[in-house]
């Protein structure tokens, strides 16, 4: 369970206090896909970085499982749009550095890492380089290293924005599998997008935000089966109520 | 970012207090002039065929020891300016005036402050000499660290410290990989920098101050004073092969190794290579050297290492603020001291010589004008005809390239043995020090920019009927502007540093001087040892070279970025 308390988020830009996050309060239950939608600017991102936390709240308390987070939050793990992998470190090596950083001993990093990769189909390319795989390689890599600190949250910040649009396709599809892999540890996803469709497509619940300053603007539930697709009954409705709230 | 390491605050402060302070108490307290005429027995012994390997060796670790300082100052002022704001908005400009400003004018001045403070042995000199190859490689290093901390993607930043990375693994993980590309390349320049400083302090001890500092540039010079041609020529040789030595076996592979901690995702093929040349055979010596130093990083003991350093930062945290207020006031007695030391030097009487200063910076900013305008008026020529030959172009580069790896200042006896007495002597022989300082530079920069020309753009021009004139008058030489400005800042503020050398030149037992900033540096240094004027000439170089530098490159600089640089 993971809890936002009042959050407000602001920043001082020459001696200006710009709001960029006003009193947002949130529950996410385990075992919820959350999508956070919204118009550009409108702190998406922020959120997600406040509940990894990367930056502190100005105001407002973040929770996890009940116990305010200090620093970094070490049962979550990211994945980004830009993939942020260390170019001058094999897909292997930028999977193990989490578990690194845990102090995982050099044999389990091993085998937990090769375990990740084969998960998300990169088994054969752990020497190879960011810089030698494709789009959709470089953010699996990026999924196995989040994965592979085994995670209860797992944040995605546009994660499929910087693929094509088979490759993204593809990739959600697998998302979705590990999510519902009983495997792993994930119990929960939150996800952060502009496309509403591909919130409509993963999520459980989507979170609507306003933008200047960012506020939860809707909160609505998908109650839709899965697995779902856009010709679904009540795909297009839905798509549509949340774009009339976004403008 | 996360790293909430902290350094003490005074460090950055207290260090340019402690030299100012040096500089000005040695005058207070003592009175250097009895050291310098000690020292100055120290005659060098008459160099042979048998000392040039010596010399070789001394050189090179002076030039080492210097390098390696200037790492690490480099280090501790570039991660501050990268990681506070605060501190970067006064750290970087100091980082830019040290950058401009000729710093082979503070080499008499910290052969006044070394000698006064340590007495007249080799120590003194030697840390003179490494202070002043110091000074003029660690700007460079600092702003590349500092660019390859501060271009870090916020997300890879953002990503890494996701995954709880902190300590010694965020720095063997993100912060050191990322800046080895511009600290790769930019001690490059800084080496080459560091070898033209090290060949004119070496020229200088056994020259004017006549003090034994053994290495290349004084066997050179020393060969050249007395006449003893073959040695000469073997000096410079070996010095040649030394220079291109270290660039093929060091710096070109570590140049091709630092590519692979590039973000650019690119691959190799496409990047604009200006020369290959055999990388030798070090990759297969490099990978034993590898392997070791990874086995040892895995012993390393990450989660103990972070933890001594957290409590020993705790503990420094604790002594520090019972601590702080003695050390702040001593410091400011200190300073405060050295503020009286400084106005009392600068203030009148002034020595009668200081009414020759305004003449002398006249005479020497003519004659680097000079300079610069002879090492145009043929590069731009060759430039253009580089243009029209892209082959051409890239042999002249490479030219460029080991011309400007040579350092220009072991030419300078060549020079004065040559001219001295003949042809306008002196003032022919400041002028053309000061042309081969610059040239190379200069050169390589407008070839840069020549190449970079799109090609379509020229064919268009062509496709409209323009003559190859035209051509050069409407794209080639506007699209050249930005970098010619670029190589003519960092060429014309450098020169100023080969006048300090030939201005003033002892040859045969005699003193050949023309008037100019160079020579009275030299003279209140090691003629009249009068502080009062060695002050001032520094203080107006200075002056002149950062007034210039904002008033004229600065607005050029911006002028011809906005206007010429071409889109995409």
């Amino acid at each position: 369970m993971l809890e936002l308390q009042h959050v407000s988020l602001a920043f001082s830009d020459r001696a200006r206090p710009v709001t960029v996050l006003e009193d947002i309060t949130l529950a996410i239950p385990d075992r919820q896909f959350l999508c956070i939608v919204g118009p550009s600017g409108c702190g998406k991102s922020m959120l997600l970085r406040l509940m990894m936390g990367l930056i502190a709240p100005t105001s407002g308390e973040v929770l996890n499982d009940g116990r305010p987070l200090a620093g970094v939050n070490l049962h979550a793990a990211m994945v980004f749009q830009s993939f942020a992998l260390l170019p001058w470190l094999t897909v292997q090596a930028n999977v193990e550095l989490g578990l690194r950083a845990r102090e995982l001993s050099e044999e389990d990093a091993r085998r937990r890492s090769a375990f990740y990769l084969d998960k998300v189909g990169l088994d054969g390319y752990e020497e190879a380089y960011p810089a030698e795989l494709s789009g959709g390689m470089k953010q699996r890599a990026g999924l196995a290293r989040a994965l592979a600190v085994e995670p209860d949250v797992l944040f995605m910040d546009e994660p499929f924005a910087g693929l094509d649009p088979l490759t993204s396709a593809n990739l959600r599809e697998e998302v979705l599998t590990l999510w519902s892999d009983q495997d792993l540890p994930v119990r929960t996803v939150v996800m952060v997008t502009h496309i509403i469709e591909e919130a409509v497509l993963m999520a459980d619940r989507v979170v609507v935000l306003a933008s200047r300053p960012g506020r939860v603007a809707a909160d609505l539930r998908i109650p839709l089966e899965r697995p779902r697709n856009k010709r679904d009954e009540g795909f297009d409705v839905l798509v549509d109520s949340i774009f009339e709230r976004i403008v | 970012m996360a790293e909430t390491r902290r350094t003490p605050g005074w460090l950055p402060v207290a260090a340019v207090a402690a030299v100012l302070a040096v500089a000005a108490l040695t005058g207070l307290f003592r009175n250097p002039g009895p050291a310098l005429r000690m020292a100055a027995h120290l005659v060098p012994p008459i160099a042979t065929f048998a000392d040039l390997p010596r010399a070789a060796l001394w050189s090179l670790l002076r030039l080492t020891g210097a390098y390696v300082a200037s790492l690490i100052f480099s280090w501790i002022v570039a991660y501050r300016a990268a990681t506070r704001p605060a501190e970067a908005r006064i750290i970087l400009p100091l980082l830019d005036v040290g950058q401009s400003v000729p710093v082979l004018g503070f080499f008499p001045a910290a052969i006044y402050v070394f000698v006064g403070v340590l007495g007249g042995g080799r120590w003194a000199l030697e840390l003179a000499a490494m202070f002043l190859i110091f000074t003029s490689m660690t700007w460079n290093i600092a702003f590349g660290i500092y660019e390859g901390l501060s271009t870090i993607p916020a997300e890879t930043r953002a990503a890494v410290q996701s995954l709880g990375v902190r300590g010694v693994l965020l720095w063997r993980a993100l912060l050191l990989p990322a800046c080895v590309p511009s600290l790769v390349y930019n001690s490059i320049l800084s080496w080459t920098n560091g070898w033209y400083f090290l060949i004119a302090s070496e020229i200088i001890a056994a020259g004017p101050v006549q003090y034994d500092l053994p290495g290349l540039g004084s066997v050179l010079s020393l060969a050249f004073a007395r006449g003893d041609l073959r040695l000469a020529a073997a000096a410079l040789i070996t010095l040649i092969g030394v220079v291109l030595a270290i660039e093929l076996v060091v710096w070109r592979p570590l140049r091709a190794w630092s590519r692979r901690f590039g973000y650019d995702t690119q691959p190799a093929g496409t990047r604009e290579e200006t020369l290959r040349l055999p990388d030798f055979g070090l990759p297969t010596l490099l990978r034993p050297m590898r392997t070791a130093a990874r086995a040892l990083a895995a012993r390393l003991p990450i989660a103990e290492t972070n933890r001594a350093w957290s409590s020993a930062t705790r503990t420094w945290a604790t002594v520090w603020r019972f601590g702080r207020w003695p050390v702040r006031i001593g410091l400011g007695l200190w300073g405060a001291l050295a503020l009286f030391g400084m106005v009392r030097v600068l203030l009148p009487p002034w020595p009668r010589e200081a009414a020759s200063l305004p003449l002398a910076l006249l005479l020497s900013f003519l004659r680097i004008n000079v300079a610069y305008v002879l090492a145009l008026a043929w590069i731009v020529p060759v430039a253009l005809w580089a243009s029209d030959h892209p082959r051409g172009a890239r042999a002249l580069s490479t030219v460029a390239q080991v011309g400007a790896s040579i350092p220009a200042t072991a030419f300078f006896p060549v020079l004065v043995a040559l001219l001295v007495d003949r042809y306008g002597g002196m003032e022919m022989i400041s002028v053309a020090l000061a042309l081969t300082g610059m040239q190379w530079y200069l050169l390589f920069n407008l070839l840069a920019g020549v190449q970079r020309v799109p090609n379509d753009l020229r064919e268009s021009l062509r496709s409209l009927g323009l003559g190859r004139r035209e051509i050069h008058r409407q794209l080639v030489i506007p699209a050249c502007m930005p970098s010619l400005v670029t190589g003519s800042v960092v060429a014309w503020g450098g020169t100023w540093n080969a006048l300090i050398l030939s201005e003033f030149v002892t040859y045969h037992g005699r003193v050949y001087q023309v008037t100019g900033l160079g020579a009275l540096l030299n003279r209140a240094t090691f003629q009249t040892g009068n502080r009062t004027l060695l002050f001032l000439s520094l203080a107006l170089l200075v002056i002149t070279v950062v007034t210039f530098n904002r008033v004229v490159w600065d607005r050029l600089y911006r002028y011809v970025n906005h206007r010429y640089v071409l889109e995409g």
